[in-house]
Order: structure tokens, then sequence, then C-alpha cells
């Protein structure tokens, strides 16, 4: 039995796996924004990923011995899974519209759409063999991954909540990304684009609130109507 | 100490297997009827009905031929040669062990399914057969993700034996935490959910016949024959249970040796994870409605996406 496990692949280091790991919850979370049917859930869900992002900025802080990330987590823990979840909610709150069934196809042949383009995502960018120094290669494939099922969201969904967080989703996306590539990157620039961040959050929650104010309901299937 | 010959190991897995089971059954009610602020049945109660049900009188429908009758039997047969293939008690291979792997196993728990299907659809009740197509329905859709499963741990070990992959999980904590263990892992207990009738699947213990799937199958079947199909589903629950913890989540507390005292040990430490597992089935079915028929497939989509992920992560050298 000893020679078989000789044989095996090597598992990565613990440090590797939980970075993964912590990566691919980012990637589930996105998976999982294509079948939430109630615009807090899919508020909430956008939490949870920015949760898993600040964690990872984290987990690389610890590991790899990178203190100016801790500032970089904490404040991306603050504005995108506190600040922007309040801000969205506080737009919507007295608004009785849901999104339940704006997919324009059934849940399960989104996923599998989503699996297909996540894999091309995944091995296009393997195929690069980009190596970095702080984060193992499969989460810059991840946050890949994350990118690309952030669009299948917002040109499948046909509902403004769903796009509105796909485009958040896709910045986490970017931010992994930028972790794995760049985890040095001054941090006058990480902020900078955190607060791009916000200002296109108030931008899409006024624009929210007036479709849902003009047509009583969040579906962009609502909007061809309003001509002439 | 006393040392046990290997037969005697190999038999005491299939006995802890077939006998455990009716009371993990009764201990996962009891804390459902108490996480739902009811008394429950007895612990024991699931041993009494199988007493109850092998003192009684057995019938058949009138134009059903060898099959119904056989199909109990031979599915109980096929629950009691997969706990020789898997570690249940032990970490090194059984004599009977090697003689087939993951996917040997799980032939034999789907020629057990589809016997109790043929069964059900010998005997002309719409309810039996509604449930047989719809339990061949949606086997059909979870096999993929049971496949991805096991090609990951073909991935992970370079072969599909249990016994490779539960020595693989316990080397270490990088094994552990690697991404794709923990996907398989999670996919495979969806699988278990679909398997062993649970929330968000069906009602484990509901009358609804319209909802049922697994429990509509052995509808015509009475007496010793019932008894047989009851224990063995719960025989093969204790079995996904096994395969869950003692091959992917938490394959300690084996006995290493043939000793008597550290296999004891396993038969306790097996049964204590196997009620901890029944505690999170609970919490499950109490914290989730059952999904109407046709979400079903989502479920299911979200079971492949997580072993798909595995796969992913483990050809791009992260997993």
């Amino acid at each position: 039995m000893i020679d078989i496990l000789a044989v095996a692949r090597p598992a990565p280091t613990v440090f590797d796996g939980t970075a993964n790991t912590v990566a691919v919850i980012v990637l589930l979370l996105e998976f999982g924004m294509l079948r939430a049917s109630l615009f807090g859930a899919q508020v909430r869900l956008y939490a949870a990923q920015s949760v898993a992002v600040s964690v990872l900025a984290g987990v690389v802080a610890v590991g790899r011995g990178v203190p100016e990330l801790f500032i970089l987590a904490v404040l991306s823990l603050l504005l995108k899974a506190v600040i922007v979840p309040l801000v969205m909610m506080s737009q919507l709150r007295d608004s009785r519209a849901e999104i339940a069934g704006s997919g324009s196809l059934g849940v399960a042949s989104e996923v599998i759409i989503s699996i297909l383009v996540a894999a091309f995502g995944f091995f296009a960018i393997g195929a690069l063999g980009i190596h970095s120094e702080v984060l193992p290669a499969a989460a810059l494939s991840l946050s890949m991954a994350v990118v690309l099922v952030s669009f299948v969201l917002m040109i499948l969904r046909r509902d403004v909540i769903s796009q509105a967080i796909g485009f958040f989703s896709l910045e986490n996306g970017v931010s992994m990304a930028s972790l794995v590539i760049a985890a040095g990157l001054p941090l006058i620039l990480e902020v900078a684009f955190l607060f791009d961040l916000l200002v296109a959050v108030v931008v899409f929650g006024v624009l929210i609130r007036v479709q849902s104010d003009r047509t009583k309901s969040f579906s962009t299937v609502a909007l061809d109507r309003l001509r002439g | 100490m006393l040392t046990l010959s290997l037969p005697v190991i190999q038999a005491l897995q299939v006995a802890t297997i077939v006998f455990a089971s009716p009371g993990i059954t009764g201990v996962i009610s009891r804390i459902e009827a108490r996480m739902q602020g009811r008394r429950g049945p007895r612990i024991l109660q699931p041993y009494y009905d199988l007493a109850k049900l092998f003192r009684k009188e057995s019938l058949a429908p009138l134009h059903s031929g060898p099959l119904f009758l056989l199909a109990p039997v031979l599915a109980f047969a096929c629950y009691l040669t997969v706990p020789m293939l898997i570690p249940v008690l032990t970490t090194y291979a059984l004599p009977l062990g090697n003689m087939g792997d993951i996917l040997g196993g799980g032939i034999i728990l789907a020629f057990a399914s589809f016997m109790v299907a043929a069964a059900a659809a010998e005997t002309g009740d719409p309810y039996a057969q509604l449930g047989a197509s719809r339990a061949k329905t949606f086997g059909a859709i979870t096999e993929p993700v049971v496949l991805l499963v096991v090609f990951t741990v073909a991935l992970v070990t370079s072969t599909d034996l249990p016994y490779v992959l539960a020595a693989t999980v316990t080397s270490g904590p990088a094994q552990l935490v690697r991404p794709a263990h923990l996907l398989a892992s999670a996919a495979l207990f969806m699988v278990i959910l679909y398997e062993t009738g649970r929330i968000p699947i069906e009602t484990h213990t509901g009358t609804i016949e319209l909802g049922m799937i697994e429990t509509a199958r052995p509808f015509e079947h009475s007496g010793p024959y019932y008894a047989l199909l009851k224990w063995g589903s719960s025989a093969k629950q204790l079995i996904f249970y096994t395969l869950f913890l003692n091959v992917f989540a938490a394959p300690w507390g084996l006995a290493s040796t043939r000793d008597l005292g550290p296999v004891l040990f396993a038969i306790v430490a097996l049964i204590a994870k196997a009620i901890v597992v029944g505690v999170v089935v609970s919490v499950i079915d109490n914290t989730f409605a059952k999904l109407r028929l046709f979400r079903i497939t989502e479920f299911v989509s979200a079971a492949f996406l997580l072993a798909v992920l595995a796969i992913f992560t483990l050809y791009l050298g992260g997993g």
C-alpha cells in the first residue's frame, strides 16, 4: 500500500490547500447566485463571497507574512461585506418585487453552461503557466472562473438585482486574481479600487431604485415596453 | 490480548453493518422527533418492527412472477456483500476486501436497487411502479456524480480501492484540506442524501404517495419479505454512512491490528460516528423543505458541480 501512495499525486501543502479551498468557496458562492430566488438571498450571497475573499487575503497575510494585506482584508471586509450589502438593502427595503424565476434557462442548464464556461477559464489560465510566489496557480484559474461565471450570471438572469450583484462579484473575482498575481500591489491602488466599487454601488442602487419605481418589478424584460 | 483471525473480522464487518443498522435508523428517528418537539419512538423500535414483520404471513399480488419474492432476498444479499469491500472496522484490507473497488461496490448496490425496482414493476400497483420509475430516473442523473467522485479518488490515490483512500486521508493534514477531497466528500454526502431518501429529496417517514420515491417501492410486499426490504434499506443507509465516514470524512478509530480490543473499539467508533452523521442528517431534515419533484435536478446539478470542480482543481495541480 505504501508503494501505491508513493505513485499518487502529491498533495499541495496545507497553506496551498487552504487557499485553494477558500478560492473554491468563492466560486461556489458565485454558482449559488445563479439560483437565488430572493433579492435578500442574492445580497447575502454576495456578502458571504466578499467575506471569503477577505479571508483569502487574511490567509495570505498570515501564511506569507505580508502584513499590509491585513489592512486590505479588513477594509474589503468592512466595505464589501457590510457597507455594500447595507446600501443595497436600504435601497430595496420598500420594494415588493422579487427576482424568483428570472433566469432565461432552467437552473440545472444554467449550472451546466456555467461549468463549461468555468472550465474554459480554468484551463485557459492553467495553460499560461503563471507561477506566483504567494498563492498557488489554481487560485488564479479559480478567480478567472469566478469572473466568467459572473458574466454568465449577468447574461442569463433577467433582473436588475442579479445583474448588479453579478457586476460586484466580478470585482470579487478580479481582486482574488490580484491577490494571486500581485499580493504586494501598493495598498493605495487596492483601496482606490474598493472606492471605485462604492461609486458603482451607489450608481447601480439609484438605477435599480428608478427601475423598480417605474415598472414595479426588477425584471429587465419590462424595459422594452417603455418605448414610445 | 486475544488475536482474531481475518475471516472472523471479515464476518464481524458484515455483522456490524447488518445488526447495527436498524439501531442507527432508530436513533435518527428519535433525534428527529426530539428536534420537532415530539417524544419519538423507542430507539429499538426498528428491531421490534422487524421481529413483528418476520412473524407475519406474506402475500403476493395475483399475477406477479417469482421475481417479486426473490428480489428482497437478492437485494439483502447484495447489502451483505458490500461491507466486505469497504473498510468498516480495519485499516488493512481483509481477504475478500480487494475483490472489488468502489465501483464494484457501487455496481452491487445498483443491482440491489434494480432488483427492488423490478419487483415493484411486477406488482401492477401504480404507486410502487411510480416509485420504481422515479428512483431509476433520478438514479440515472446521480450516476455521473458518483462516477466523478470515483474519478477524483482515482486521481488522488492512483487507484480506486477504498482502503487506499482512507490511508491517504489519515496520512496528514495536507490531504484533509485539499479542495478536491473536500469537494468530493461534499458531493458524496449529497448523493447519500438522495440514496437514503432524505430531505430535500423526499420525506423519509412520509405517507404522501405522490411525493414518494424510495419508500413507495416496497408497497406491495408484506411479512418477512417486507421486513427484508426495510432491513435492507437501513443496511444500505449504514453502508453509505460507513463509506462516507471511513473512506472520505473521518477514517479514524479503525483497527490497525488483529487484536480484539481495537476491533471492538472500531465497532463502537463506527456507531458513534454514524450517529453524528445521523444528527447532521436530522438537522438537514428539519431545516429544509422537500424539493418539488422537478427541482431535484437542481439538487443533483449542485452535487455534479462539486464533483466537477474537484476534478478541475486536481488537473490544475491545486487539488
